[in-house]
């Protein structure tokens, strides 16, 4: 074929837009964000090597930085913002004169983890998974792990997040966390390691989608030549993930999503994944227990259900079976659940296998079921059960931080060497009361990441929060909600406690991608 | 087949955003009728409040707070803010069965008349204000149109829409023109600001010419076949979407709703302006409000909170 007759459709010219940056950032030489002035301090830092040059990974994103006017990079700011206010991402502030909405504080510069580290943390993740959901099919089965002494038995069992009610229970693929989000931080020398699992019913999943869109707007350029792996199929491998727990003589099983309603503070991600997943969103008033079967309430009579993917906690999704205060749930679901007729994800008591004293655990469970070290290490926990260990902490609550077992969001938390000696000496008695509901860890310095605080590129502190789906098969989606400590020198990343988020990008691994090209 | 809470929110935002635009509207047509000094002015102020307010409030001299109250009052469960806020509050619980585009539209214009300026921006210019609130509405409807499946949804969406047109056009015109209580206007700057507040007033003109007669308003506004505010027009949108989501009810013999649809429409149907000219048109027109209301009724009873009894899978 003759290509000199073929008809173009773009001149010769290329049109150099970095060029046109530059001539911007002659004209304004208040940069938000120099080499010289971006100070990382102690922590591992995203972006910067110690003594200054750029990590590879980084370097398009630095480009674009250093690059871009004050006024550019606050105006995508800006249109990020109200993005997400316009899409109604927001939670609900009570006060004591009016309510009013808030948008989670979202970050427009993105986090990006290099191929090689993601595959680590993807199978460490798979891992663990397996691990606990082995694990959680054990303790609630014939709990071979505390007869040959690995965990202490009265820790699962008196654990208040264990639910005797599932005992001997059938749950397919012995799936029991369907949807789990951990947390992952580095530490000083920028080694991945897990500060917690969350395998009740995380929430955050919808930010990682949120800001993703969002950052493709605001950086398409360096979007696209970054080579970022998509997140976007997050809501599809979900849906298919909930419909591999239905019961195989339920050809076309019925998922819904439960909601504890248009008031709790992550409505807005119920509603999001229901929307994309394209099921319905269901509260318990919606739904009707009938001979053991669960239908919901449609325009045209009662329609059966088959899985329940449920953002409400075990405590509140039947107030027969567990609280009976609860106004939220469905009476009679956990007696639909028990004879096999609907399936709850995540399944009820799996806050067992989360729990911060389990956790110190986990490398042993991993060794224990898989005959595999750990690959994805824990941070080292002390125990304050242990007399030990509880002196230990004690002696050392200056360097520490202390966290009660049963807490999660920030709550119930002792930042030691952030704290005041008085805050040190009230949180010492509460330790000492009741030691066993506390456990405690090293401070550690989070690494950090540049970040737009007031209309210049600063450090701050994050965390990883990546999500695994477990079903008939595990699958880690690409991709993370990187949560921000926006306080200078914070490393409490809850957006209860002022945390805000950013898009992860994963890249792709050139390697690989150059062996599957023809 | 959906949810019965979700059709109940989507038949409400219908309710809702209607509501939302008819009083921009008469705000809008009172506080301009107060620029001539005239009597059509208080003939206005007057028909606007009895039809949706307090007629107390019709002195000339409140007209102004009376229009102000009717947009901004966050006591007043009917205001045009209030609406919009309720609007948006079953928008949002039903977020994941209405398009991006047009929950983006509601939320957009919540966030507008709910935010700190509002009060200043409608005192600097109501008739601006009103016209952009107006305005987003039929933005949200188009993009309800013009983005949502047609099906079940939509139509629960519409049914609303149109049931609180009909409902309120007939008490536009009860007070205009029944006998019951009050003189009918006749006052022509009165009766063209009637025709203004039912959006009606350029549809006329080109079908009647600027002849401006009670008989051909109640005409026009009752028994047009093709503008979509009429009560003939309203009560054919209704009795179509109410066939469409009673397809699949699975309860015997025609559903409630549907018949008393079919019966309204046919009370239309068969009545015309001579009659009404001899029997005075209130009869019609509370039947017209009573009707309506019983359509609510048996929406509400056949489709979001029917007995579970009769519903139990066999």
């Amino acid at each position: 074929m003759n290509r000199d007759k073929a008809f173009p459709a773009v001149n010769e010219t290329e049109p150099d837009v970095s060029v046109a940056i530059t001539d911007t950032l002659d004209s304004n030489p208040a940069l938000p964000m120099t080499d010289a002035a971006y100070l990382p301090g102690l922590a591992f830092d995203e972006m910067y090597i110690e003594g200054g040059s750029v990590r590879s990974h980084y370097a398009g994103v630095h480009t674009r930085l250093t690059t871009l006017s004050p006024e550019a990079l606050a105006d995508r700011q800006k249109t990020l913002e109200r993005s997400f206010l316009l899409q109604g991402i927001t939670f609900t502030v009570y006060g004591a004169e009016a309510t009013t909405e808030r948008i989670i504080p979202t970050d427009l510069v993105p986090r990006i983890i290099p191929a090689h580290e993601w595959k680590t943390i993807e199978e460490g993740l798979t891992q663990r998974l397996r691990a606990l959901n082995m694990f959680l099919a054990d303790i609630y089965g014939d709990q071979q792990i505390l007869m040959d002494g690995i965990v202490p038995r009265e820790l699962v069992l008196g654990a208040p997040s264990y639910r005797r009610e599932m005992q001997h229970l059938y749950v397919p693929h012995k799936a029991y966390a369907n949807v789990c989000g951990s947390d992952l931080i580095r530490d000083q020398d920028g080694a991945f390691a897990v500060l917690e699992d969350n395998l009740r019913v995380p929430s955050g999943v919808s930010y990682m989608l949120a800001n993703r869109d969002a950052a493709k707007r605001t950086f398409p350029g360096t979007f696209r030549a970054s080579n970022v792996r998509p997140v976007e199929r997050y809501p599809d491998l979900l849906l298919a993930t909930l419909k591999s727990m239905a019961a195989e003589w339920r050809p076309d099983p019925q998922v819904v999503v439960m909601t504890p309603g248009v008031y709790n503070s992550a409505y807005y991600e119920h509603a999001y994944l229901a929307r994309l997943m394209g099921a319905p969103l269901v509260e318990g008033r919606d739904l009707v227990v009938h001979e053991n079967m669960v239908y919901m309430r449609t325009t045209t009579g009662l329609r059966r259900v088959d899985v329940i993917y449920r953002r409400v906690d075990d405590d509140f999704i039947d107030p027969l079976t567990f609280r009976r205060d609860s106004s939220l749930g469905l009476p009679g679901l956990f007696n639909a659940y028990r004879a096999g007729n609907v399936v709850i994800c995540n399944a009820p008591g799996t806050g067992v296998a989360d729990d911060k004293a389990v956790y110190a655990y986990v490398p042993d469970i991993i060794r224990y079921y898989l005959g595999e070290d750990a690959i994805l290490p824990n941070i080292e926990t002390f125990l304050c059960r242990e007399p030990v260990q509880l002196a230990h902490v004690l002696a050392n609550l200056d360097k520490l931080v202390v966290k009660a077992v049963g807490a999660s969001g920030g709550y119930g938390m002792l930042v030691g060497p952030h704290a005041s000696r008085k805050e040190r000496e009230t949180f010492a008695e509460a330790l000492k009361a009741d030691p066993a509901n506390y456990i405690a860890q090293p401070t550690i310095q989070l690494s950090t990441a540049p970040c737009l605080i007031d209309g210049r590129i600063e450090p701050r502190h994050v965390d990883l929060r990546p999500f695994i789906l477990s079903g008939e098969k595990i699958v880690v989606t690409p991709g993370a909600l990187t949560r921000v400590a926006l306080r200078r020198g914070s490393l409490v990343v809850n957006s209860s406690q002022g945390g805000g988020s950013k898009d992860t990008w994963v890249l792709v691994d050139e390697d690989e991608r150059r062996e599957t090209r023809p | 087949m959906m949810l019965a809470r979700v059709a109940d929110s989507l038949y409400w935002i219908g309710r809702y955003v209607e509501r939302a635009e008819h009083f921009s509207r008469l705000a809008d047509v009172m506080l301009n009728a107060t620029l001539d000094r005239s009597d059509a002015a208080a003939q206005t102020a007057y028909i606007a409040l009895s039809a949706v307010g307090d007629p107390d409030m019709a002195r000339v001299s409140l007209t102004y707070e009376a229009a102000r109250s009717l947009v901004l009052n966050r006591e007043d469960p009917n205001s045009v803010i209030m609406s919009l806020a309720h609007a948006r509050e079953n928008a949002r619980q039903v977020r994941d069965q209405i398009t991006t585009e047009t929950w983006e539209r509601l939320n957009l214009l919540f966030l507008k008349v709910t935010a700190d300026s509002t009060g200043s921006e409608f005192e600097s210019g109501s008739s601006a204000f009103l016209h952009d609130v107006i305005a987003d509405l039929h933005l949200f409807k188009g993009a309800a149109d013009a983005t949502m499946s047609h099906g079940e949804g939509f139509r629960f969406l519409m049914l609303g829409v149109y049931l609180e047109r009909a409902h309120l056009i007939a008490r536009l015109l009860e007070v205009g023109f029944g006998d019951g209580r009050g003189k009918s206007v006749t006052d022509r700057l009165a009766l063209m600001n009637l025709l203004r507040m039912a959006c009606a007033l350029e549809p006329y003109l080109r079908r009647y010419t600027a002849e401006i007669e009670p008989r051909y308003i109640l005409e026009f506004l009752l028994f047009d076949e093709e503008f979509p505010r009429s009560i003939r027009f309203a009560t054919a949108r209704i009795e179509e979407y109410l066939v469409g989501v009673s397809r699949h009810v699975e309860v015997g013999g025609l559903a409630t709703p549907e018949r008393l649809a079919g019966r309204l429409k046919a009370r239309l149907q068969f009545a015309d302006v001579d009659e009404l000219e001899a029997t005075g048109a209130s009869g019609l027109l509370t039947t017209v409000v009573n009707e309506c209301a019983r359509v609510h009724e048996a929406i509400y009873d056949t489709f979001v909170a029917y007995s579970l009894e009769m519903r139990l899978p066999a």
